[in-house]
């Protein structure tokens, strides 16, 4: 039972749950880097990283930290691991790092990791959230990837740099451009509502009680207005 | 005050962790970061140096280089010297690296950033690959970026140049200006470095040029490559002249020369092409006549006015044999056709008759103001054979 509920944290974060195409996270990162396959899944590898580190660490601290100095703490942890992840990045992979460039730092304040610290790591044990940090991350690198194929494909007639014969010659470059990305990003998320069924944004899982805002509201009024609806 | 107290400790401790964690991963990747910082710094040196090891920054404060070389950069192993170069072009400044191997012989040379119109000067730094300073002498400027590509050669051999002093060699890196400033000075220092060209309205034998000094203290004769000082009084001061008297009457007849008006509009049609005439005692001519170059491109009866013609100021003998001649005002092209102006385009005609005359080096990528040029040669030969009431 217990390694069935692990397996169910770790998919959780790829399609039920997946951070860009569900829950709506990191929208800026994901249009930013998903021009290039490369750098979509350099980025999706860096923050899959802090992911599990501060999630982790988070974990491991959840009964230390004090309620009110919650957010202050996961921004701490999260710009040290996004400001270890960068200097391990620069010095082994000096050409992703000129590639994601200013988005490498802007981790640090990425909402799907800030997110998940609030509504995982903080509630639940160290084995959980690390794998809750993996399953988000593949999540992310997922759909980064599944984007950045879409725009890079279509938009520069190329996979990972490599050029491809035939659409080489017919380059949309809208699909490089941000109207290109959101037009992309619209579709993935329609493509994943029709796959689930509408199914996936469980309201109860992450709506109301993964609010930050939670703790203050109850859930009260949030789960009535649903109900209206 | 005991949770505040409770709450900053928690906050301090993760501070601490997270600081401890940064400081571990910075020992470890600082190196590795550096390392890859100065790969990247040497990829640029290693274009032009592709079988060097390392570079360090020569420290070049200490040496009298050529006022193009900006940065050196010493290969450690020896190999050589990458030299970094500014120099002025047809428009612009633009950068040029250049490696200069122990031999005296260029590695490499290649244009780092540059506006200049024209794109050749990207790929003219691989003429001089393998080349020592007599081999990149040899290499042929760009026809249309002359301006450019010689600058580009300048600044090859003054790589070269600063190569040979950074080794301990001394080599002369003055400019041509320079070192005919430093004979002129040589010849008749109480000239105090201040001469100015004469215009030469009689033949002197065996006389190149002349300068006096603007103090009018005396006057320097160039005659090949010698200089030969001589005073306001005709007393030759540079040891070793055997032929005194020629300078001394030379000084004479300068002091003694005039020049007399020729009334052009005696003459039908002169008015349209000359633009004053004046006759020495000797009996020599003294034109300045128009020529139509590319600041005229309709062709002199849509522009009468003078503006924009090529004027040329040129002393012929009466049996049309040029003595000496200058470019007086012209409107050509920046950078193309104002080369007339330069000394080393117009001195060409010197000695040159009617006979003659075209046999010059053209201007590259200027050919209407090379034939607007010879025109208003072409149109003192015809002055003269007019005031010759038509004999020539």
């Amino acid at each position: 039972m217990k390694e069935k509920s692990s397996v169910s944290v770790l998919l959780n974060g790829i399609l039920k749950e997946n951070p860009v195409l569900v829950l709506i996270l990191g929208t800026c990162p994901t249009l930013a880097t998903t021009t290039t396959v490369k750098g979509a899944v350099g980025m999706g590898l860096a923050a899959m990283c802090v992911l599990i580190c501060s999630n982790v660490f988070i974990s491991l601290l959840r009964k230390r930290i004090p309620e009110s100095m919650r957010i202050p703490c996961y921004i701490v942890i999260i710009a040290g691991f996004v400001t270890i992840v960068k200097m391990i990045v620069q010095a082994y992979l000096p050409e992703l790092y000129e590639t994601l460039g200013v988005y490498l730092d802007l981790i640090t304040v990425n909402c799907i990791i800030l997110g998940r610290a609030e509504m995982f790591a903080n509630k639940n044990p160290v084995v959980a959230s690390a794998l809750d940090g993996i399953g988000m991350g593949l999540g992310f690198t997922l759909a980064l990837t599944m984007m950045s194929t879409i725009r890079e494909v279509f938009g520069a007639g190329s996979f990972f740099g490599i050029e491809i014969p035939f659409m080489a010659n017919y380059k949309i470059e809208f699909f490089t451009k941000a109207p290109g990305g959101l037009l992309v990003y619209g579709l993935l998320i329609a493509f994943i509502y029709a796959v689930t069924h509408g199914k996936a944004p469980l309201k109860k899982s992450f709506s109301c009680e993964g609010c930050p805002n939670a703790a203050n509201c109850q859930g009260g009024s949030c789960s009535e207005k649903g109900d209206e609806n | 005050m005991k949770t505040y107290i409770k709450n900053l400790a928690v906050f301090v401790c993760i501070c601490s962790v997270i600081t401890l964690l940064l400081a571990a991963t910075n020992f470890i990747t600082a190196p590795v970061i550096e390392e890859n910082q100065n790969a990247a710094a040497n990829a640029a040196l290693l274009q032009v140096m592709p079988e060097g090891k390392g570079f360090e920054t020569a420290d070049i404060s200490t040496f009298s280089l050529p006022a193009t070389v900006t940065e050196v950069h010493k290969e450690t192993s020896g190999l050589g010297y990458v030299v970094k170069l500014t120099t002025a072009g047809y428009g612009s400044d633009f950068v040029i690296m250049c490696g200069v191997n122990s031999d005296g012989v260029v590695t490499g040379a290649v244009c780092l950033s540059s506006n200049e119109t024209l794109s050749k000067e990207k790929t003219y730094g691989e003429n001089f690959t393998d080349k020592d300073a007599a081999g990149v002498e040899a290499v042929d400027t760009i026809s249309g970026a002359t301006k450019t590509t010689e600058a580009y050669k300048n600044a090859v051999k003054d790589a070269l140049n600063a190569a040979i002093i950074l080794g301990g060699g001394s080599v002369d890196i003055r400019t041509e200006e320079e070192i005919l400033a430093d004979n002129l000075d040589a010849a008749f220092p109480a000239g105090e470095k201040a001469f100015e060209k004469l215009f030469m309205v009689d033949l002197i034998e065996g006389v190149d040029a002349v300068y006096e000094a603007t103090n009018k203290a005396g006057y320097v004769f160039v005659s090949g490559e010698q200089f030969i000082g001589v005073n306001a009084d005709g007393t030759v001061v540079t040891e070793g002249v055997t032929d005194t008297a020629l300078y001394s009457d030379a000084v004479a007849a300068i002091k003694a020369s005039t020049l007399e008006d020729i009334d052009i509009s005696a003459y039908e049609g002169l008015e349209k092409t000359v633009v004053s005439a004046k006759k020495t005692a000797s009996g020599n001519f003294v034109l300045e006549t128009k020529g139509a170059g590319y600041g005229i491109k309709g062709g002199d009866e849509y522009h009468p006015a003078s503006g924009e013609y090529i004027i040329v100021r040129v002393s012929v003998t009466p049996d049309f044999r040029i003595i000496d001649c200058l470019t007086v005002s012209e409107a050509e092209t920046d950078g193309l056709g104002d080369a007339c102006a330069d000394e080393s385009f117009y001195s060409q005609f010197v000695g040159k008759t009617d006979e003659n005359y075209k046999e010059i080096d053209a201007i590259s990528g200027a050919t209407l103001t090379t034939n607007g040029y010879t025109q208003a040669i072409e149109r003192a030969f015809s002055a003269i054979t007019t005031m010759n009431g038509g004999a020539r």
